[in-house]
């Protein structure tokens, strides 16, 4: 039975396992790579057994896409902005005012949940100025957040170094 | 199980493989030579080894010193003083709730259709889950390792099974965001205090490598065993667990009593057809020609339409982007169109959640393994069969709970006794998959299927022909509808062909419907062989879902060959069981 399973994974997770990033580093915004696997092989075999490359992580140090090694991806916002795909979905959420990544990005910049909705709110307004065109990196991005936060009388407080 | 038991990873008698021992493959785990088979050694070892007040064993089994404390009432204010490493991993991870993780199976991946699980360990209470941990068992892949054996040696046991620690973000982004699966998540009633046993465990099995076996020592299997350490004599492993379904797994929680709530994450694809569906026709089409050309947006078509349906549409176009370039590498182009699009976004009102009206919790769906008893008619002999399916599946089982169009069969047998003739093999599937999903403006899968096994097909009389046949194709949504057309091969062993394998080609067209607890299937396959044969078979079946573990279903099917042809009907009566 498991051999056939596997010519028949391998028949049908072609479609989907072609769709396989082709690479190249950097961490501006829109770098959407699906990191650590390469070839249809391996992410089928990551797909069964739900397997993770080389050593396993344990909490301590977390992948991140090149611009934010420190490790300490969740405590800061600017990590977890560094964090693959985060960026945009941070843009998204900014963009409309709503959604769980504003939400895990305020939590990470240590605002409070009585805060939350009038940062988000303070977020949507000022979009175009955070995010004032398709190149900005992660750094340029919490620099616009900070420099946004420092002009509000709620929010200032919160503004870290 | 006791607590100390469940800390060696004692197996209960659970599985077959090293009964009444550890199921930890690591020498390191245990002080005593003979710990993994003998938990009284391993205890005596241990306490030898954790009682020196600056042991360095104790910043390995934190779990392991607090029980041997706390039963003999070793009394030391600060036990991990010289243990900075663990004071500082514990510092990061902490949590006040625990909650188990489904991401459903979804369309186009069979190595996905039987789900997965993993645990997710919140620091707060509230819904910001995006920074919790989520903790995961799996299989240790290296790299470098890149064929066709690997899968094999990852079904098989060739590889290491470790528990690992990443954010949860990571997780959405794989499941929700990247393969489009559902995500359930079920907050399980365990109190901080017994979460903490679980997290103290959770670092003594750092590096700590178990077997890793797809079948019963897998993702879930494991977390059950984390479960009995957080509240030990929960008898989650009792009885035989030959293949460990991760659906199985939260029906085991939840019929045991853990699971306090449940909430349901779509996937990215869910909320975009939430969404499409919130527009008219014409509208949909402006929204997928918007994320080609956001300039469109200064058109009448667009401004014409009130506030609340351009957000829609502008929302749509842009998640439509994200969701076809997500997996590729960057370019300034596609950047540029998505970010008009959420500059554009960022102008009108925001739109209302998407969120589906109806959802159906994989858990409520029918067991996952099943008999049957039928009664029927083959031209004019009576018939009557057994038969009995290890797993999951098909296309006309009772519906709820599972995905629509998705298919995944392994190891059914069914037996057919006849008025002329004593109980025969009737056919022996090994393996049957399919995967129909339907195309849309926006998402356009390819459907596709493929089977095994042996079956009674016509080759002068019926005989037992060993095949493997696989299609692909399209499908399409017409409300209850769901039309299919697909291009079939098929390789055949039989007695009568010449030829040790016959190839043939063929074509596989048909309609699914679907409501409430009805579904039905019309539908014909035909295949030309190389040696000049032909045959085809059209069917009509319906299922009647009578409850949630039996259904009722009729079918008529007639088969055809070159120069003659033969009808068949019969009722059926299927039982699910877990």
């Amino acid at each position: 039975m498991k051999k056939i399973l596997i010519a028949a994974a391998l028949l049908g997770s072609s479609t989907t396992a072609f769709a396989v990033a082709p690479g190249g580093p950097g961490c501006g915004w829109g770098n959407m790579l699906f990191e650590g696997k390469s070839g249809m092989p391996m992410h089928l075999l990551a797909t069964i057994v739900n397997g993770t490359s080389g050593n396993a992580t344990f909490g301590m140090t977390t992948g991140t896409n090149g611009c934010d090694t420190s490790g300490s991806l969740t405590y800061s916002g600017q990590s977890l902005l560094a964090m693959n795909g985060v960026m945009e979905e941070v843009a998204q959420d900014m963009a409309t005012g709503q959604g769980e990544a504003l939400t895990a990005l305020s939590m990470s910049m240590g605002i409070p949940s009585q805060d939350r909705d009038h940062f988000n709110a303070v977020m949507h307004e000022n979009f175009a100025s955070i995010f004032p065109n398709q190149d900005v990196t992660a750094a340029d991005v919490m620099t616009h957040i900070n420099q946004v936060m420092q002009k509000d009388s709620t929010l200032s407080k919160y503004v870290t170094a | 199980m006791p607590r100390w038991q469940a800390l060696l990873h004692i197996n209960p008698g659970a599985t077959l493989r090293d009964r009444h021992k550890s199921y930890v493959d690591d020498k390191h785990f245990f002080f005593a030579d003979n710990g993994a088979s003998d938990p009284q050694a391993e205890l005596q070892a241990s306490i030898k080894a954790l009682k020196p007040a600056d042991s360095p064993a104790r910043c390995r089994f934190p779990a392991r010193y607090r029980f041997i404390a706390g039963q003999l009432g070793w009394q030391d204010p600060a036990p991990f003083a010289q243990c900075p490493d663990y004071l500082q991993w514990r510092q990061a991870v902490h949590a006040k709730r625990a909650v188990l993780v489904f991401p459903a199976s979804y369309l186009n991946s069979p190595s996905s259709m039987f789900g997965h699980t993993l645990l997710r360990l919140d620091q707060g209470d509230d819904d910001a889950v995006w920074l919790s941990w989520a903790v995961n068992f799996g299989a240790v892949t290296t790299g470098k390792d890149n064929s066709l054996l690997y899968i094999y040696r990852g079904l098989a046991g060739g590889y290491p099974g470790r528990f690992n620690l990443v954010p949860y973000v990571k997780k959405i982004q794989e499941y929700s965001h990247m393969e489009n699966r559902d995500m359930w998540e079920y907050t399980l009633d365990l109190t901080p205090q017994q979460i903490d046993w679980m997290i103290d465990h959770l670092w003594e099995l750092k590096d700590i490598n178990f077997d890793y076996y797809f079948f019963d020592e897998n993702c879930s299997f494991r977390l059950l065993e984390l479960v009995e350490v957080a509240r030990p004599g929960a008898d989650l492993l009792d009885g035989l667990r030959l293949a460990e379904v991760p659906v199985n797994t939260v029906r085991t929680l939840d019929q045991k009593g853990f699971v306090t709530a449940r909430h349901y994450r779509p996937s990215k694809a869910v909320e975009m057809d939430v969404l499409r569906r919130r527009l008219s026709r014409d509208q949909q089409a402006l929204a997928r020609r918007l994320a080609d050309d956001p300039s469109l947006a200064n058109g009448d078509a667009f401004t014409s339409a009130s506030q609340g349906e351009q957000a829609i549409m502008a929302e749509l176009a842009y998640r439509y982007l994200r969701l076809i370039h997500r997996k590729e590498a960057r370019t300034e182009e596609v950047a540029g169109r998505s970010f008009a699009l959420l500059t554009l976004m960022n102008k009108l009102p925001a739109t209302e959640p998407p969120v589906p009206a109806h959802v159906e919790a994989p858990e409520k769906g029918h067991g996952t393994q099943m008999r049957a008893v039928a009664g029927g008619q083959h031209e004019s002999d009576d018939f009557g069969e057994l038969t009995y399916r290890f797993t999951y599946h098909d296309l006309l089982d009772n519906a709820y709970g599972f995905l629509r169009g998705a298919q995944i069969e392994g190891l059914g047998m069914t037996l057919r006794s006849t008025e002329s003739g004593a109980a025969k093999l009737q056919d022996l599937d090994v393996v049957s998959i399919r995967s129909l999903a339907p195309r849309d403006r926006f998402i356009k899968p390819i459907s596709w299927d493929v089977k095994g096994g042996i079956e009674r097909a016509w080759a002068g009389r019926y005989r037992l022909a060993r095949y493997v046949q696989g299609g692909a194709g399209a499908s399409w949504r017409l409300g209850a509808l769901q039309p299919y057309l697909l291009g079939s091969l098929r390789v055949e062993n039989n007695s009568e062909f010449s030829s040790f394998v016959t190839p043939g080609a063929g074509v596989e067209s048909g309609i699914l419907y679907h409501r409430g607890a009805w579904q039905g299937q019309l539908g014909t396959i035909g295949h030309y062989f190389t040696n000049g044969e032909y045959r085809y078979t059209s069917q009509l079946a319906v299922q009647w879902a009578l409850t949630r573990q039996q259904g009722l279903r009729a079918v008529f099917e007639r088969d055809d060959w070159q120069g003659g042809g033969e009808d068949e009907f019969k009722l059926q009566w299927r039982w699910y069981i877990d």
